[in-house]
């Protein structure tokens, strides 16, 4: 592929734009908070899109685009399935306490309703693996940029880096925020044409369902048998594991997703964030899957396309969006394209820097390293922990270019860390008697036995390595089991545990827990501002879907 | 600030580069389609940020009536 001046003008002025709200927004920063977690000031239509642009980094972009070529229109469950639900329940249910509580960040939630030991546990997995997924997205960007268009790979990650760093340095959380607005609106811009001229192409839908074998374009026909979908996974694992604890998990207690919506102006606004949200998330497969099932139907059509191969063998599915790109889109819409690619990773970057200076500063230094300082010293750490974080991220993509398994182990990593979390949140959340060592035994034991599940279960050749007391059809399918094990064990652990231990008094959880808080309702707000008929109206969208899909 | 007039002059400047490559050079098209993506997607692209520009317009002009 090559770029034309006008390409790299368009990119240029990309560049300007971030770089020149970065700059704007640096006099609104004078205090720790104002760094860290915006001084709860930004608009909901803002944090909502933002909400789900941190989600939508370059790996998330490149690698849906892959499923959508590799497993077609099933995709989309990690998005209907693996995210929606979730979202609402986050809305509805949990942020109450979470923007209650007053906590800044979701480690420090831990704190308040449990204590000091799991709070440490989460906020130091947590900070590991932001800066780990971080520079694997910065790895994954500068290998496509080196394979597509020959730029450098020393170029082209320092160069990004150094432009998140200047806009997070300057403007803190909110800048992070507002460009990821930006960058949300720039990733639609630069793939739905991709999606219409492609699928337009490939004959519409109707033409990829006469080219494509049915169980790519049916996203719930072939859910009942692991062997006949292209996922190798079967009902009970797609729904339990990925529909609820991976996806719970994730959308309701990972930090990078959760600090968006606390930095709403108003309790309302954060429980709207989640909720908005969702509405153009189940829009997004048609932008970022769709592209990838046409470029499979593209290849069976004797027009000279077809995906290219890896060096080992078998398509390279990660190049379905960029092969794509070069046969449909001429100089200008193609400088637009790659831009948003560009955008998606710096959203996605820019995420996981907010988040992990924010857990830094607040759980672990002002925590452990030196509390009681006055705010401004803290404003400094916050500022120095960005620094700090984006070049621990530039020595994890240099990590990973060096260990080509890095990049599976760190996903089968975030399964066995973040799947027994969601137990501990929805029984400190909802269950008053849950007690703390009951938390932290659950957690500690739950992550145990999702490695143990790991290391003794053998999928697609790898794991197994104390046993192999079973063999799954797939991946996906063992990684969802491992988050069920996880979860369940966490969930009963954590049970046990608190019925022998003593209980705080209501008291002292007033605000933390769902009987001890009093949910606002707001009598002024119009009806759609509320969150009931917000919901409902959701439901319905997405049952349209995947009725039309099924 | 308000976020609609960075974005709004950002898709309004894309737009007239994307609508200008459309209009000047309509022959222009990569492999596998003959449609002026360019065209299109710059008209787009354009109309959005006008919008964008003129719901912060809008939003300026409500605040000031209400401060007097």
């Amino acid at each position: 592929m090559k770029l034309a001046p006008v390409d790299y003008v368009i990119l240029a002025l990309y560049f300007a734009f971030v770089l020149g709200i970065g700059w704007r927004l640096r006099k609104r920063i004078s205090s720790s908070g104002d760094f860290l977690t915006s001084g709860r000031s930004v608009p909901v239509w803002i944090t909502s899109l933002a909400f789900i642009a941190a989600n939508l980094g370059a790996v998330e972009v490149i690698g849906m685009a892959a499923s959508g070529a590799k497993y077609g229109i099933m995709t989309c469950h990690f998005y209907w399935l693996g995210a929606i639900p979730a979202m609402l329940f986050m809305g509805i249910f949990m942020m109450p306490f979470y923007y209650g509580s007053k906590a800044r960040s979701v480690p420090e939630y831990l704190k308040m309703r449990f204590d000091e030991k799991t709070r440490a546990f989460n906020a130091f997995s947590f900070a590991v693996m932001t800066i780990l997924a971080s520079g694997i997205s910065m790895y994954a960007l500068g290998l496509l940029l080196k394979l597509v268009l020959g730029w450098s790979f020393t170029v082209s990650v320092l160069a990004s880096a150094a432009i998140v760093l200047a806009y997070t340095f300057l403007g803190g959380l909110t800048s992070a925020i507002y460009n990821e607005v930006l960058q949300f609106f720039l990733i639609v811009a630069g793939f739905a044409p991709l999606a219409i001229v492609s699928v337009a192409k490939a004959g519409g839908w109707q033409g990829i369902v006469a080219r494509l074998p049915s169980n790519m374009t049916h996203a719930w026909r072939y859910m009942g048998s692991p062997t006949e979908n292209p996922m190798g996974a079967e009902l009970f694992s797609m729904i339990a594991g990925l529909g609820f604890v991976l996806s719970f998990g994730y959308w309701c207690t990972n930090f990078l997703v959760v600090q968006r919506a606390m930095a709403a102006d108003s309790m309302s606004a954060a429980r709207r964030t989640p909720l908005i949200g969702t509405i153009p998330k189940m829009f997004l497969p048609f932008i970022v899957i769709m592209p990838g099932i046409a470029a499979l139907a593209l290849s069976k059509m004797n027009l000279g396309y077809a995906l290219p191969l890896k060096a080992t063998g078998g398509p390279d599915y990660d190049q379905a969006l960029t092969t794509l790109m070069a046969q449909f889109y001429p100089a200008g819409i193609l400088g637009v394209g790659l831009t948003g690619l560009m955008a998606s990773f710096m959203s996605g970057m820019a995420g996981n820097v907010t988040a992990f200076n924010t857990v830094f500063t607040y759980d672990i230094y002002q925590s452990y390293i030196r509390p009681g300082a006055p705010d401004r010293h803290y404003l400094t750490v916050g500022r120095v922990t960005t620094v700090v974080g984006v070049l621990l991220s530039i020595g994890a993509a240099y990590l990973a270019t060096r260990y080509n398994n890095l990049m599976d182990l760190l996903q089968l990593v975030f399964g066995v860390v973040n799947a027994p979390l969601f137990a501990t949140f929805l029984l400190g959340m909802f269950w008053k008697r849950a007690t703390a060592q009951g938390a932290f035994a659950g957690l500690s034991i739950g992550t145990a036995a999702a490695l143990f599940t790991l290391s003794s279960t053998v999928a697609e050749g790898k794991g197994g390595w104390i046993a192999n007391f079973h063999t799954f059809p797939s991946q996906m399918a063992q990684n969802f089991w491992i988050a069920i094990i996880a979860f369940t064990t966490c969930f009963v652990i954590s049970i046990v545990v608190s019925t022998f231990t003593t209980p705080r008094t209501d008291k002292d959880m007033e605000g933390l827990v769902y009987g001890l808080t009093k949910v606002p309702h707001d009598h002024t707000a119009k009806w759609y501002q509320r969150p009931a008929p917000l919901t409902v109206i959701v439901v319905v969208l997405l049952l349209i879907l995947n009725i039309w899909f099924r | 600030m308000d976020l609609r007039v960075p974005s709004g002059w950002f898709f309004t400047l894309l737009g007239l580069i994307l609508l200008g490559m459309g209009v000047f050079a309509p022959e222009t098209h990569a492999a596998l389609t003959t449609a002026n993506v360019n065209l299109y997607s710059g008209a787009a692209m354009l109309v959005f940020g006008l919008f964008l520009l003129l719901m912060a317009w809008r939003a300026t002009r409500l605040e000031k009536g209400s401060n007097t």
